[in-house]
C-alpha cells in the first residue's frame, strides 16, 4: 500500500496485545517490530525508514508518557499514536500537546488504529524528506565561500547589485559573477528560489 | 451483657428501654439526699404561717399546670414511638394532673377573690387535692405493674394519634366532670375543712392513703426497675412523699404555713424532675446518634472510595484481555477478507483469544474470592497460626526459587480480629511477592523472613522481609496503586488489594528498604483486645 517501506514499532508490556497489534498491521500489509519494553525499543536497530510508534500508557518501570518525553529529548522523532486501557482527559492532553498523533483507548476500533498509524507514516514521511532538503541545502551552503554567503545575505535580503557593491565595497562587476556563482552552487534557478532557500536555512538555524 | 427477650424488638436508646447508667444513680440518690436537708430545716418551724402568701399561689399553679402538661406532651410521644400502654398511663396521669391543679388554684379560698369569682364550697379545694394526690401514684403504679407485661400486646389496633387524641378527650373530659360536680354539689362533699385554713380529722384518711399509694408504687418500681425513667418515677415518689409528710404531717395540714410552702417546693421538684430527665436525655441521646450518623457516613466514604479503586482496578483488569480479544478479532477477520484468506495468521489470532479469554476468566475468579461469601465477616484468629498456614502452603514455590524460610514468632502474640480468608491472602500475597523478588538473585543468599510481634499498644505487627533487588524509591511510592507493577506478567492489582484489605481491618500495610538488600513488607492490625471491632469505620 504505501509507495516506499516503512515501519510501524509497538512497545506494549502484554504479549497477547503485542501480537494482536502485530498481526492486525501486518494484515493490512505493514512492516512491524514489537518490544515488550521501552528499553528493547531504544536499544534495537531500527530501519532507517518512514515509521511510526504504537505506545501503550502504562508500562512496567516508565510510563509511555514519560518515554514520549524522553524519545523528544533524544531528538528521535517518530510519530506515537498512545493506546491505554484506562485513559482520563488529562492523560490524553498531555500526550497530544507533546505530539502524539492519537491516543485510544482499549479496546479500539482497528479502523482507527490504522488510520492514525497510517497518518503517523505520511507524517514521518513528510518530515523526513523535510529534513532530507534541509540537509542538501546545508550541504550546498557549506560549498559557499564566505564571500558569496555575504552575497547571498543581501541579496536574499533584497538588495540590488549596486548596494551590495557598496556595502562590500566591491565592484558592481565583482559582485554580479559572485551572484552567479551562488546561484549556481545553491542550485537555484530563479531569484525567489534563492530567497526561499535562504528562509528555510534561516528557519532551521534559529530553531533548534 | 444478656438483654431480656422481650427488650430485645424495642429501639434500644429510648428513655423507657435504656438502663441509668451508675452516674445517674448516684446521682439521684445524691439529689435525694440534698433535699432532706431543707426538710429538716424547716421542720421546727412549720407551722409558723406566713400571711399574704396567696398572692404565690397562682404563680405556683400555673408553673406546675405547664410542666405537667409539657411533660405528659412528652410521653404521648414517646408512646407514639414505642405504643406501650404503661407510657400511655403514665402521660395520661401527668395530663390528668396538670389539669386538677387549674381547679385547685381557682377554688383555693381568697386566692381569686379579688378578681371576683365566686367562692366555692370551703371542701372544693380539698376534694379537688385529694383526687389529685391520690390519682397520681395510681397513674405511676399502673405504668409500673403494665410495663414489663407489654411487648406481646404492644401492637394495640388503631393509630397512635387516634389513641392519643381519644385518651386527651377522655382525661378532658373526666376531669370537668369531677370538677363540676365537686363545685356544685359542696355539701355532699366529705368534710376535709374545718375552716379555709385548717384541715378536719377526716382528712387524715386520704395523706394515709397517698403515703400507702407511694410506697406501693416505690416497691413495684423497685422490684421491676429496668430504665432511666423507673429510676427517676422513684425519685418523684420520694419527693412527693416528702412533700406529702410536709403538708399533712409536720406543718399539720396549716395551709401557707412555712411547712405547707416548703411541702409545695418538693412538689414543685417533684414535677419537673420527669421534665427534666426527658429533655437532658433526649438531647444526649440526639447528640449520640448525631455522633454515630456522622461516624456511618465516614465509614462509608471510606468504603466507597476502597470501592472505587477496586471496581478501577477491576475494570482495567478485564479490560486488557478483553482489548487483546476485539484486536486478534478484527486482524483474524482481516486474514480471512483477502482475496487469498491467511489460514494459518487466522488460526494464531484466534488461539490468542482463545487465552485472552481463559486469562479473563482467571480474573474474574480471583475477584470473586475476594467478595466470596462471608469475606466480611470477623472473628477472632491467631496471627502465628495463619502465616505458618501460608508458609506450609509456599514451601513448594520457595523450594523451587532455591529460598530459605525463616519464621520469627512471638508466641506471646495477642489474638487478633478479622477475616481469616482476607488476611490468608494478604500474607500469601506478600510471600509470593518476595519469592519472586529473589529470583534473580545469585550472588548471596535467598532468605525469606516472617516475623510477627507485637507493636506498639494495641497493635499487632507482621513482617514479610526478603533479600531480593529492592525497591527504588520511586516506584515504592507506587506499588500500591492500581494498575502498577514491576513484574512483566504482574496483575498490578494484588499490593493494592492486600492495602485495602488491611485498611478495612483498621491497620496499615507499608514497604521499606531492608539491610543490605531486599525489602520489607509490613502491616499492623489493632488486637482482639481492644474494645470496639474493627470495623470500616477505621479506615483512614
Amino acid at each position: 500500500m504505501s509507495s516506499e517501506q516503512s515501519v510501524v514499532f509497538v512497545i506494549d508490556d502484554e504479549p497477547s496485545m503485542r501480537a494482536s497489534i502485530e498481526s492486525l498491521l501486518l494484515s493490512v500489509g505493514h512492516m512491524t517490530q514489537a518490544f515488550a519494553t521501552t528499553q528493547e525499543f531504544v536499544l534495537s536497530e531500527r530501519p532507517d525508514v518512514p515509521g511510526c510508534l504504537v505506545l501503550d500508557v502504562r508500562l512496567p518501570g516508565r510510563s509511555g508518557l514519560e518515554f514520549q518525553q524522553e524519545l523528544a529529548r533524544s531528538d528521535i522523532r517518530l510519530p506515537i499514536v498512545f493506546i491505554t486501557g484506562h485513559g482520563d482527559v488529562a492523560m490524553s492532553v498531555t500526550a497530544m500537546k507533546a505530539g502524539a498523533i492519537e491516543f485510544l483507548t482499549k479496546p479500539f476500533r482497528d479502523q482507527d488504529l490504522l488510520d492514525a498509524v497510517h497518518r503517523g507514516i505520511e507524517i514521518d514521511r513528510g518530515r523526513r524528506a523535510e529534513s532530507m532538503m534541509l540537509a542538501e541545502l546545508w550541504q550546498r551552503f557549506d560549498s559557499l565561500t564566505p564571500r558569496e554567503r555575504e552575497v547571498m545575505a543581501l541579496v536574499a535580503a533584497g538588495q540590488l547589485n549596486k548596494q551590495i557593491a557598496a556595502e562590500l565595497d566591491l565592484s558592481e562587476i565583482t559582485v554580479k559573477v559572485h551572484r552567479g556563482q551562488v546561484m549556481r552552487k545553491m542550485q537555484a534557478k530563479s531569484l525567489p528560489d534563492l530567497v526561499r532557500f535562504a528562509d528555510r536555512l534561516a528557519a532551521d538555524t534559529i530553531k533548534p | 451483657m444478656k438483654l431480656t427477650s422481650d427488650a430485645q424488638d424495642d429501639p434500644p436508646f429510648l428513655l423507657t428501654t435504656s438502663p441509668p447508667g451508675r452516674s445517674q444513680e448516684r446521682l439521684a440518690v445524691c439529689v435525694l439526699v440534698v433535699l432532706v436537708g431543707p426538710l429538716l430545716i424547716t421542720a421546727p418551724f412549720a407551722r409558723v404561717p406566713l400571711t399574704n402568701t396567696e398572692v404565690l399561689l397562682p404563680a405556683y399553679a400555673g408553673a406546675v399546670f405547664v410542666i405537667e402538661l409539657i411533660t405528659s406532651a412528652l410521653l404521648f410521644a414517646l408512646f407514639s414511638i414505642q405504643r406501650s400502654r404503661a407510657v400511655l398511663a403514665l402521660s395520661i396521669g401527668y395530663l390528668f394532673s396538670g389539669l386538677m391543679v387549674v381547679p385547685w388554684a381557682l377554688t383555693f379560698p381568697g386566692v381569686f377573690a379579688s378578681l371576683g369569682l365566686p367562692d366555692a364550697g370551703l371542701q372544693s379545694t380539698a376534694s379537688i387535692a385529694t383526687l389529685r394526690r391520690l390519682g397520681f401514684p395510681l397513674f405511676v403504679l399502673a405504668y409500673a405493674l403494665l410495663k414489663n407485661a407489654d411487648p406481646s400486646v404492644r401492637s394495640s389496633q388503631g393509630s397512635a394519634r387516634r389513641i392519643i387524641l381519644g385518651s386527651v378527650a377522655g382525661v378532658v373530659t373526666i376531669a370537668c366532670g369531677l370538677n363540676w360536680l365537686i363545685v356544685t354539689s359542696d355539701g355532699a362533699l366529705p368534710r376535709f375543712m374545718s375552716d379555709a385554713r385548717n384541715v378536719s380529722e377526716l382528712w387524715q384518711y386520704v395523706p394515709a392513703t397517698a403515703v400507702f399509694l407511694y410506697l406501693s408504687g416505690l416497691v413495684v418500681l423497685w422490684t421491676r426497675r429496668r430504665s432511666v425513667l423507673d429510676l427517676w418515677l422513684m425519685f418523684v415518689l420520694c419527693t412527693l412523699l416528702i412533700e406529702l409528710v410536709l403538708l399533712s404531717y409536720v406543718s399539720a395540714g396549716h395551709r401557707l404555713s412555712l411547712g405547707w410552702w416548703a411541702g409545695r417546693f418538693y412538689g414543685f421538684i417533684s414535677v419537673s424532675v420527669v421534665l427534666l430527665v426527658l429533655l437532658s436525655e433526649t438531647t444526649t441521646l440526639y447528640a449520640r446518634l448525631a455522633r454515630s450518623v456522622s461516624a456511618e457516613r465516614r465509614a462509608r466514604e471510606a468504603r466507597l472510595t476502597a470501592m472505587e479503586a477496586l471496581s478501577a482496578s477491576i475494570a482495567h483488569e478485564v479490560n486488557q484481555p478483553l482489548a487483546s480479544m476485539v484486536t486478534n478479532a478484527d486482524a483474524g477477520l482481516r486474514w480471512l477478507g483477502k482475496k487469498n484468506p491467511e489460514l494459518e495468521e487466522t488460526r494464531a489470532a484466534l488461539k490468542r483469544i482463545v487465552s485472552d479469554g481463559h486469562r479473563a476468566g482467571k480474573v474474574i475468579e480471583g475477584i470473586r474470592t475476594m467478595f466470596k461469601k462471608g469475606a466480611q465477616e470477623r472473628v477472632p484468629l491467631n496471627m502465628n497460626q495463619l502465616i505458618r498456614n501460608v508458609l506450609k502452603r509456599n514451601q513448594g514455590e520457595a523450594q523451587l526459587g532455591r529460598v530459605s524460610v525463616e519464621a520469627e514468632l512471638d508466641e506471646q502474640l495477642p489474638l487478633t480480629t478479622g477475616n481469616p480468608i482476607q488476611l490468608q491472602q494478604v500474607v500469601s500475597n506478600l510471600v509470593a511477592n518476595a519469592i519472586d523478588a529473589m529470583s534473580s538473585v545469585t550472588d548471596r543468599p535467598r532468605v525469606l523472613r516472617v516475623k510477627s510481634e507485637r507493636h506498639a499498644s494495641g497493635t499487632v505487627l507482621v513482617s514479610v522481609a526478603d533479600s531480593g533487588s529492592g525497591l527504588d524509591p520511586e516506584s515504592r511510592d507506587r506499588i500500591f496503586e492500581p494498575f502498577f507493577t514491576t513484574k512483566s506478567d504482574g496483575m498490578g492489582m494484588g499490593l493494592m488489594f492486600c492495602r485495602s484489605i488491611i485498611e478495612a481491618h483498621g491497620g496499615r500495610l507499608w514497604a521499606t528498604d531492608n539491610i543490605p538488600q531486599g525489602s520489607i513488607f509490613q502491616f499492623t492490625l489493632p488486637d482482639n483486645e481492644d474494645d470496639a471491632l474493627p470495623t470500616a469505620g477505621r479506615v483512614r
